[in-house]
């Protein structure tokens, strides 16, 4: 494995050499840097000014100055309003947010690795396991919105509207297939032989799956979780229409931060960084495997 | 023959949950909004739904022309974020092929835009493209150049939303056709390096045709997601100024859950799902053959 990764390593040097591109002009360097630079600041800078924007006064938040202490007087009103002022709804938008993400996605999690196992593991004759897995990824295909109206109409036929149980549900079957296709591919790269010597010894086929598929499966369990979390997390439309006051998330706390009344921009800084420093920071636990997710699972990078 | 029999209820017992919760949640929902598209129901007046027939698809498609405009401009919007995409992400991860140090730390750094709740991306832009106090009015006025109507401008404002989702998701272009250009075999380059080949050459003979494939499947995916656009419309100009920026799934949304037209507001759900059913069919077809 190690041997293989130096080989291709010398052989990518030995590109380059050959292809001329190490010895590239300091100006094409310079150039291809810049480039580099340019990019990064355009994709970072939002994110930098929210950081900025959060711990300005009312009156700062208007001007363009950048490095506190320096430029202006960093302050903790914003967060204050957040955490303190209006907690209470802060704090159940959280607790909402953090209660659904990580109950759909335990249940994408349970669904997931069953169906990925069967699909990975068994031949499935007649309607194909080709044919199963497409429909399953193309429950994932749907724009949202398409689908609220009948979302709504059932909710409140089974009582369960401005209840998280309605948007855990809507939110597993958004992520379900996701959690499919990954563990899928997870379990048929998975070697066979510790299942087969299971059953030689007597082992069930539960019992195989459990004791050894499942943990030896247990980074793509982790990669599932964590991408569903996220993915929950983020996910807008279903909370705005099936929660209206006490099943709100924080998506729903951030769209509602600006006020008519107010361009009160520390407030809506900081709100939003509250939705987005737990993702960014989950982000970089999974970082290989979102591309991934991102593309339904049929991309790997 | 105990054994295979067990092995083939296990495999079911296995799969069944998963495809009846899809079945539950996915296909009744939509068989559901399919009947209510032929009836209508103003749920605000009416107490139940009144059998219509085709009338609310005809309606639509001749007597909406806002259903017209949302569409084209969806449309439009699409073709052109994706398009700014592909080409962004297309350079830059030629430019950086071979030549990438540090490119973990990238990784990390470029998968924040769209690991990002998309409605907090759409409030960030909004303050900084307040056309008053905005940062980025101000900055334009520092250095001496005219304020741009951001969000109030007819012309402008499509525009802002492209450019936005052009900043949440080139990162996720260059990322994916960065790690298909590494993953290239290498013994191709030195062939071509033996000819002689000019960089430029290498790329539209070599690079191009080998990534093309993944290039068909990733802008298949980004314009079934683009199609989606819903988050920055409803934070950036919540459709305005004067309907420029309505997206598709903003009028259904409007329709059939804001003014509680739930008739209609199935009609259009079910055309919308139509469009994007047809671009799915051709990458699900495409994934089919990858399994």
């Amino acid at each position: 494995m190690d041997n293989q990764r130096n080989e291709r390593k010398n052989l990518r040097r030995q590109r380059r050499i050959e292809l001329g591109t190490q010895k590239r002009s300091p100006l094409g360097w310079t150039i291809l840097w810049l480039i580099m630079v340019v990019f990064t600041i355009w994709t970072m800078f939002p994110i930098f000014w929210a950081v900025i924007t959060s711990f300005k006064h009312t009156g700062d938040a208007f001007n363009p100055t950048f490095i506190p202490w320096v430029q202006f007087k960093p302050t903790l009103q914003g967060w204050h309003f957040v955490f303190i002022t209006a907690g209470e709804r802060t704090l159940r938008s959280l607790k909402n947010s953090i209660l659904i993400a990580s109950c759909s996605s335990a249940l994408v999690l349970l669904l997931g690795a069953f169906a990925g196992y069967s699909l990975g593991r068994f031949v499935f004759r007649g309607w194909k396991n080709k044919d199963i897995a497409v429909w399953i990824l193309s429950n994932r295909m749907f724009p949202p919105v398409a689908v609220v109206i009948p979302y709504f109409l059932f909710m409140r036929t089974l009582r369960l509207l401005d209840n998280p149980l309605a948007i855990i549900m809507a939110h597993t079957v958004l992520n379900l297939p996701l959690g499919v296709w990954l563990m899928m591919d997870f379990f048929r790269d998975l070697p066979r032989d510790l299942e087969d010597a299971a059953f030689i010894d007597g082992c069930s086929h539960l019992g195989a799956f459990f004791r050894i598929a499942l943990p030896l499966a247990a980074p793509g369990l982790v990669a599932v979780y964590v991408l569903s979390f996220i993915f929950s997390w983020n996910e807008f439309i279903f909370v705005l229409v099936l929660g209206f006051h006490k099943a709100t998330t924080i998506p729903i706390l951030i769209a509602g931060a600006l006020t008519s009344k107010g361009l009160e921009f520390w407030k809506v800084a900081s709100i939003s960084l509250i939705g987005i420093i737990p993702v960014v920071i989950l982000t970089t636990f999974v970082s290989k495997f979102l591309v991934r997710g991102l593309t339904f699972g049929a991309l790997k990078e | 023959m105990k054994y295979a029999y067990r092995k083939h209820v296990i495999k079911w017992f296995f799969l069944l949950p998963c495809l009846a919760y899809l079945i539950v949640m996915a296909i009744f929902p939509l068989t559901w909004s399919l009947r209510l598209s032929f009836t209508k129901w103003l749920a605000t007046i009416m107490e139940n739904p009144e059998w219509t027939g085709i009338t609310n698809f005809r309606d639509i498609l001749f007597k909406d022309p806002r259903f017209w405009s949302a569409l084209w401009f969806t449309v439009r919007f699409v073709f052109l974020t994706v398009v700014i995409q592909l080409g962004i992400g297309l350079g830059l991860a030629h430019l950086l092929h071979n030549n990438f140090r540090g490119r973990n730390f990238f990784r990390v750094l470029f998968l924040i835009p769209m690991a990002c709740p998309p409605i907090a991306v759409a409030f960030l832009w909004k303050m900084m493209l307040h056309p008053d106090i905005g940062i980025i009015n101000t900055a334009l006025q520092t250095i001496g150049l005219a304020k741009v109507k951001w969000t109030t401008s007819v012309v402008v404002a499509p525009f802002t939303i492209v450019m936005v989702d052009v900043w949440e998701w080139t990162p996720f272009m260059f990322l994916v056709l960065f790690a298909a250009f590494q993953a290239l075999p290498v013994e191709i380059y030195d062939a071509a390096a033996v000819d002689g080949a000019s960089n430029f050459q290498v790329f539209r003979k070599i690079t191009f045709p080998l990534v093309a494939p993944i290039i068909v499947t990733i802008v298949l995916i980004r314009i079934i997601d683009a199609f989606k656009l819903f988050e920055l419309i409803f934070g950036i100009t919540s459709a305005g100024p004067a309907n420029a920026t309505e997206a598709l799934s903003f009028y259904v949304y409007l329709t059939g859950i804001k003014w509680m037209n739930l008739g209609k507001g199935s009609a259009m759900s079910w055309i919308f799902l139509l469009i994007v059913l047809g671009i799915s069919l051709i990458l699900l077809s495409r994934l089919r053959k990858k399994i």
